[in-house]
């Protein structure tokens, strides 16, 4: 399970320097204490995963990624925490049995995530991917999964509608 | 540049990807400095002035002496700010703005990455300019700046749909998001550039791309009458340069889409012109949308506040989706 046998080629060094720009992104989010800064580091591990997804070749997803997670919901994020005031920021109170506990839980979970990944067999790639890979996920899309993707967007304005009836009820305290 | 997308990456490649990239970067700061020569010159002449013309033959030095005065000046941080982020910012503004330079082709054969998703690439790229937007008007710690900040990023969230949903129709007239296959499929004579069968696509995009470069008629986020100076306000010195020369480069590259999408990018306006090298009727269409973005800035007055929502989405945004309907239907009844 142990015997990790590496090529240290580009692709190789590309993945681990994201890799790890994700991790630190990702740990950074928890450790900070100013609540932009945490959406910022969140940003910059989506930017890494976005990086990923272009190293795996699927430059559709990852350029959404960096759209949606990025552009529009780390602002959305960012919008909100500027928004509502944040004066009580500050250390919290040291719970020593819990943190022991959280870090016992997430050992086991990398122990877990490990022993799985490393005793899973992956097939070998039954066909080489398309070039144009997206136009390939548009035709899926409207062909053989036209009607989850048509469901999804049923779901997606019912959630729209849903805001917009939240957001005018607001608007007029009658 | 294509020959060498194929061969293993090997230290001689890598130089010249690097010198590639250097050079991109001088030729965009030339844009940039007489871009804005050009602008003032220009805004001159429409308002009966004679725009800069002391320092230098015609004033031609006069942008360098602008940035070699804002490189020397004193570099202030408030003191309240949050530091970190405050220097963060124009740097996270600036590097999406030149990596989205990257995808762009400027003739057949002189592009650097050949992306299958170019235009989505720069739509996801600018999304990052934004947060630094909004991050650098936080990060001031001063009102006038966060409410520019804010204004710019509700304004580019919201305008960056219509962007992307006029370019549809351009997709699927093409059959593809690759750039360079767009222009290809535009070959031939001019009215088959994509601007006369995509009309209204070619107008909404314009607008939305007006909207997105933060300009007038769309300059809230700096309306100097109510902000000051809006996100930027309390930057100074290199630091401002670095939001300045953002917003530059994004109407470098927002030029270089429009023609890429719209104008045929370097096809010749009729294949008996085809002797005139690609790359300078690319040049010639990129400098006119330069120029008319410029002419906007001159002509137009600024939109209200509560205007600016209203315009993306109830009119551009019914405008676009109408283009991809009738695009559909164009392509079905032309079958």
């Amino acid at each position: 399970m142990f015997n990790f046998n590496i090529e240290f080629t580009g692709e190789f060094v590309a993945f681990f320097l994201l890799a790890v720009c994700a991790i630190v992104g990702a740990v950074l989010a928890i450790n900070f204490t100013k609540v932009v800064h945490m959406a910022l580091s969140l940003a910059f591990t989506f930017i890494s995963l976005a990086g990923l997804y272009v190293l795996l070749g699927a430059e559709f997803v990852a350029f959404v990624q960096v759209l949606l997670y990025v552009g529009a919901i780390t602002i959305l994020m960012i919008f909100g925490i500027m928004m509502t005031k944040h004066d009580g920021e500050g250390q919290e109170p040291a719970r020593p049995l819990l943190e022991t506990l959280a870090a016992i839980g997430c050992l086991c979970l990398f122990g877990i995530l490990f022993y799985g990944i490393r005793s899973a067999e992956f097939p070998a790639e039954a066909a080489s991917l398309p070039a144009d890979n997206t136009l390939e996920i548009g035709k899926l899309l409207f062909t053989q999964y036209a009607i989850p993707f048509e469901l999804v967007s049923v779901l997606l304005t019912v959630a729209f509608i849903g805001a917009v009836a939240l957001a005018k009820r607001e608007e007029d305290p009658q | 540049m294509q020959h060498f997308w194929d061969q293993p990456l090997s230290w001689g490649t890598a130089a010249i990807f690097a010198a590639g990239a250097v050079g991109v970067l001088a030729f965009v700061l030339f844009f940039v400095t007489y871009a804005i020569y050009f602008e003032r010159k220009v805004i001159g002449w429409m308002q009966y002035r004679k725009g800069p013309n002391r320092t230098g033959p015609l004033g031609l030095l006069q942008s360098v002496a602008d940035v070699a005065k804002l490189l020397l000046k004193e570099d202030t941080i408030p003191k309240k700010a949050d530091k970190g982020l405050f220097v963060l910012a124009p740097v996270l503004a600036f590097v999406p703005s030149f990596a989205v330079l990257a995808m762009i082709p400027y003739s057949m054969n002189l592009q650097f990455a050949d992306l299958n998703v170019g235009f989505l690439y720069y739509i996801a790229l600018s999304g990052i300019t934004t947060i630094a937007i909004v991050v650098g008007g936080w990060a001031s710690n001063n009102k006038y700046a966060l409410l520019g900040g804010m204004r710019s990023a509700a304004q580019m969230i919201s305008y960056e749909v219509p962007l992307v949903i006029s370019v549809v129709g351009c997709v699927m007239l093409s059959g593809s998001l690759n750039l360079r296959e767009i222009v290809e499929s535009q070959a031939g004579y001019f009215w088959q550039w994509n601007f006369i069968p995509q009309i209204i696509g070619f107008a909404v995009f314009l607008v939305a791309a007006v909207s997105e470069l933060n300009r007038t008629p769309f300059d809230l986020p700096e309306a100097e009458s109510e902000l000051v100076a809006g996100y930027h306000v309390e930057y100074s010195g290199f630091r401002f340069a670095f939001f300045m020369l953002t917003e530059y480069v994004y109407v470098y590259a927002i030029a270089a889409l429009t023609t890429l999408l719209f104008l045929g990018g370097w096809n010749a306006p009729a294949p008996q012109l085809d002797f005139i090298p690609g790359i300078l009727w690319f040049f010639v269409k990129f400098a006119f949308i330069v120029f008319s973005l410029f002419w906007i800035r001159a002509t137009f007055p600024r939109l209200r506040v509560d205007q600016l929502m209203g315009l993306a989405w109830k009119v551009l945004l019914p405008l676009a989706i109408l283009n991809i309907f009738l695009t559909a239907i164009g392509i079905e009844l032309m079958r």
